[in-house]
């Protein structure tokens, strides 16, 4: 029973949204949106289970003095601080506490986006170093990975006007258009058909690993 | 110990270089500036290795994120999707008259969330199963349909988009290998495997020109941190 | 010609002060042969109206920029406005129909810029209704169907037999890379992305989990789990907590290793990257769901020394993978994985039945490809087969 019950409503979601694809009468037009909405709400549920983990951990540490408990308390303070904003900037403006102006959007704006861009930004680096360590890497499957960067990055900033990189900027493009697009078909291809053969396996029962 | 001595050098010349900079610039006067300025140098210290400081960026940005993303989610499923429709716009009730249908449409998810928190009873855990399934089953069934409209039909009508061009040959032929890469079934040996090698050369073609194509976005990210370090903070670029 | 352009200077420079007793005016010829009907594969409330474009729009007078569609209830009117188009076009879908299945009056007329419209067109009539089928979607059902039977097939063909599934490279390297964390000493870090339960990418490394899981029990290694969704954090602990059990060490299972970080892109790959400073794993698994944290990651892990096998379905990120990581589990080899992890029959057949639906997509396509070279050279219908088949394919 704890595995038929969960079996069968995967069973019967599964096939409910499928078939409902192919009917744009009511009220099947409307079961996708539905079940979404309800997705969310549950997932709302669930971040019980992500902050009661969050919480154990690092009050644990707090309790213990731990090595680096410290910063445990650090993680628990601007938790704490910045949903105690985000629940008064929801009473302040009625439930929609993103607005401009509020104080949930100001530590949005002064953190999350600075240090989201902080982080983004790190990846100029690691682009050099794993462009390095491709280039240093003596096989082949390597060595055109590297060719066709090079290529299609010097294309695409020409370093200088002539005959040379003009033709290599109008190379770099057809490189995209064809062979790079002819690659990236064939595996969208695959994952598609990889996806389908799992969401099958899903829907009837076959995988149930995620129900263990 | 020669690590050490240039690690003192190199942090006592980027010392004066940056008190250079706020003697000849106009730093900012907004202290929210500058504390975005110390959280992003404290994050790009871990490239020379895991310090106090970026620890204690870490540590913050993890925190501050969870306790963003907790508020939003809170608002998004419980306030619009729970609360109000239950207790404040009564969805359910038209004109004086209760309708069961909007109201099973809140309480069910809501039910179905709830059981998430039986994993913290040992007994009945199992039902957490539930709301898994639900989910997972909307999902697969939700991504049968686009995805073979996307990615099956879309490529293969493109694909067969040719002209008697050179072009369309190699995109011809890199479909077919690529996918013939694919192959789960038969070893690769032979026509196949000769084949397959082909795909996978077209693969790592097809990466390296995506690697390529990206590079350029990707430093011009790190010049627009920069360019908020020397010009919103530092105010030495006008 | 002249005197017209005159005229129409005129009433654009002063368009309140001329009476319309006084100066002529020029009216575009109206659209004509229109026709209503029922929007296609709606949910109803919806009626498609079609013209043909009026002689003065684009030739003639050259000067009609819209058209307007009015509706009304009788063949006489009155006729309500309820919507414009620009010029050139020769349809607009009416979403504002109230009832299903009562007939609708429909005109246009053509507008030129001065706002001066033209004499109304036929009366055109029709219904809205909804429909059980969406007929632009035939395609996908049909290939869906087809390739269902392939997987039900080759899953009954399979029952019993020993399947052959060619060598996933990054698959073979798990327990060399687990074996190596353990020699060093090391923990085993297991990230699943960013992705949630509900991604097939994520339920496919929850999959690989559950194998590394089982490796890191038989050898005594501790295995570390950063989760971005709550959701995919439960699952991993049963998982995790099976494989242990499985491998008789139900004890050494511990459940606050599969923790919970954050669901925040950077702020999760902030974590992990600190994660990964401070245990030093010595390998480490990136499956799932990525974006851009994913080089970050990848290159943080690649600089503490760990073997990497990483996996995803993002043809984006691939590129970064490859370059950073050790093994990379390719699109679909990442779903094939758990097929062939399982060594499970009925998994296997599933992946034959993938096979088959490949074999069918290229043949499609070197069919095309032959029609199209053909058609191309003017021999024959097969120019015509041809456009039929892409169509199908572009169908919905």
């Amino acid at each position: 029973m704890r595995r038929q019950i969960p079996l069968i409503l995967t069973f019967l979601t599964g096939i409910a949204i499928f078939i409902a694809f192919f009917i744009p009468h009511k009220p099947f037009n409307e079961v996708q949106d539905i079940l979404l909405d309800w997705a969310i709400i549950i997932a709302g549920f669930a971040l019980l289970l992500g902050i009661h983990s969050l919480l154990r951990k690092h009050i644990t540490h707090i309790k213990k003095k731990d090595g680096g408990w410290g910063y445990s308390l650090i993680l628990t303070f601007f938790f704490v601080g910045v949903f105690t904003v985000g629940i008064f900037s929801a009473i302040q403006y009625k439930g929609y506490s993103l607005t401009p102006g509020s104080l949930l959007y100001f530590v949005y704006d002064y953190m999350v986006i600075p240090l989201s861009a902080t982080m983004f930004a790190l990846l100029a680096f690691f682009i050099a170093s794993a462009a390095y360590r491709a280039f240093r890497a003596r096989r082949l499957n390597a060595t055109l990975l590297l060719i066709a960067a090079v290529v299609v990055m010097l294309g695409r900033v020409p370093i200088m006007e002539n005959a040379f990189f003009n033709f290599l900027s109008r190379f770099s493009d057809w490189f995209m258009f064809i062979p790079q697009m002819a690659a990236k078909r064939g595996i969208l291809i695959g994952v598609a058909l990889g996806a389908f053969a799992m969401s099958l396996r899903i829907i009837l029962g076959i995988e149930r690993t995620y129900l263990q | 110990m020669k690590e050490r001595k240039g690690l003192i050098i190199g942090s006592v010349i980027l010392i004066i270089i940056f008190i250079g900079m706020l003697i000849k610039g106009e730093p900012s006067k907004n202290i929210m500036v500058w504390i975005a300025a110390i959280l992003t140098l404290s994050i790009y210290s871990f490239l020379y290795r895991d310090n106090i400081f970026y620890k204690f960026a870490e540590h913050l940005f993890v925190g501050v994120s969870v306790g963003y993303s907790v508020s939003v989610v809170y608002q998004n499923a419980f306030i619009r999707r729970v609360f109000d429709p239950l207790f404040i716009t009564r969805t359910y009730i038209v004109e004086g008259q209760f309708h069961i249908l909007p109201f099973l449409a809140v309480v069910i998810p809501t039910l179905i969330g709830l059981l998430m928190v039986s994993v913290f009873t040992k007994r009945q855990a199992w039902l957490i199963r539930i709301p898994i399934a639900f989910v997972v089953g909307s999902y697969a069934g939700m991504s049968i349909s686009p995805s073979f409209q996307a990615n099956i039909f879309e490529q293969t009508r493109s694909t067969l988009h040719i002209a008697l061009s050179i072009s369309s040959f190699i995109m011809i032929f890199g479909v077919i290998t690529t996918l013939v890469y694919f192959f789960f079934s038969k070893e690769h040996k032979g026509f196949l495997g000769r084949t397959a090698n082909v795909g996978i050369w077209f693969i790592m073609i097809a990466f390296g020109a995506s690697f390529g194509y990206t590079v350029m976005a990707r430093i011009s990210l790190l010049i627009g941190r920069m360019n908020f370090l020397l010009y919103d903070w530092l105010g030495v670029i006008k | 010609m002249n005197v017209l352009l005159a005229i129409l200077f005129l009433m654009q420079q002063t368009p309140d002060s001329l009476s319309t007793d006084t100066v002529e005016i020029v009216r575009p010829a109206p659209p004509t042969d229109v026709i209503a009907m029922d929007t296609p594969n709606d949910v109803g409330g919806s009626v498609s109206v079609q013209w043909e474009i009026s002689e003065d729009d684009g030739k003639g007078l050259n000067n009609v920029i819209l058209y307007n569609v009015f509706r009304g209830q009788s063949e006489e009117g009155p006729f309500d406005y309820i919507g414009t188009v620009g010029a050139g076009r020769t349809s607009y879908d009416d979403q504002t129909v109230e009832k299903d299945k009562v007939t609708y009056y429909y005109i246009v007329k053509a507008q030129t810029k001065e706002g001066v419209e033209s004499e109304a067109s036929n009366v055109a009539s029709g219904k809205a209704a909804p429909q059980w089928f969406h007929h632009g979607r035939w395609n996908i059902l049909i290939l869906g169907i087809l390739f269902a039977l392939f997987f039900a097939f080759y899953i009954r063909m399979a029952k019993g037999k020993e399947l052959f599934i060619r060598k996933i490279a990054g698959l073979d390297a798990v327990e060399e890379a687990v074996g190596r964390s353990t020699e060093m000493g090391k923990p085993v870090l297991f990230c699943p992305g960013i992705g949630y339960l509900y991604d097939i990418a994520t339920i496919a490394a929850l999959t690989i989990l559950g194998r590394v899981a089982k490796k890191t029990a038989e050898y005594e290694t501790r295995i570390i789990m950063p989760n971005y969704d709550p959701v995919v954090m439960s699952a991993a602990q049963e998982i995790v907590k099976q494989s242990y059990t499985e491998a008789g060490r139900p004890d050494d299972f511990n459940e606050k290793d599969i923790f919970y970080l954050t669901q925040d892109q950077f702020g999760f790959a902030a974590g992990v990257d600190g994660i990964m400073l401070r245990e030093k794993p010595g390998a480490i698994f990136l499956q799932g769901v990525f974006y851009a944290e994913a080089l970050i990651l990848a290159e943080t892990g690649h600089s503490v020394g760990a073997i990497q096998i990483a996996g995803t379905d993002r043809v984006t990120l691939l590129p970064f993978f490859i370059s950073a990581c050790d093994y990379t589990l390719i699109g679909e080899e990442m779903f094939a994985a758990s097929s062939y992890l399982s060594r499970d029959p009925v998994m296997l057949g599933s992946i034959k039945g993938s096979d088959a639906a490949k074999v069918a997509i290229i043949s499609v396509i070197l069919v095309g490809a032959i029609l199209g070279i053909l058609g191309g050279l003017n021999i024959g219908p097969f120019g015509t087969w041809f456009q039929s088949l892409v169509n199908w394919f572009g169908r919905g």
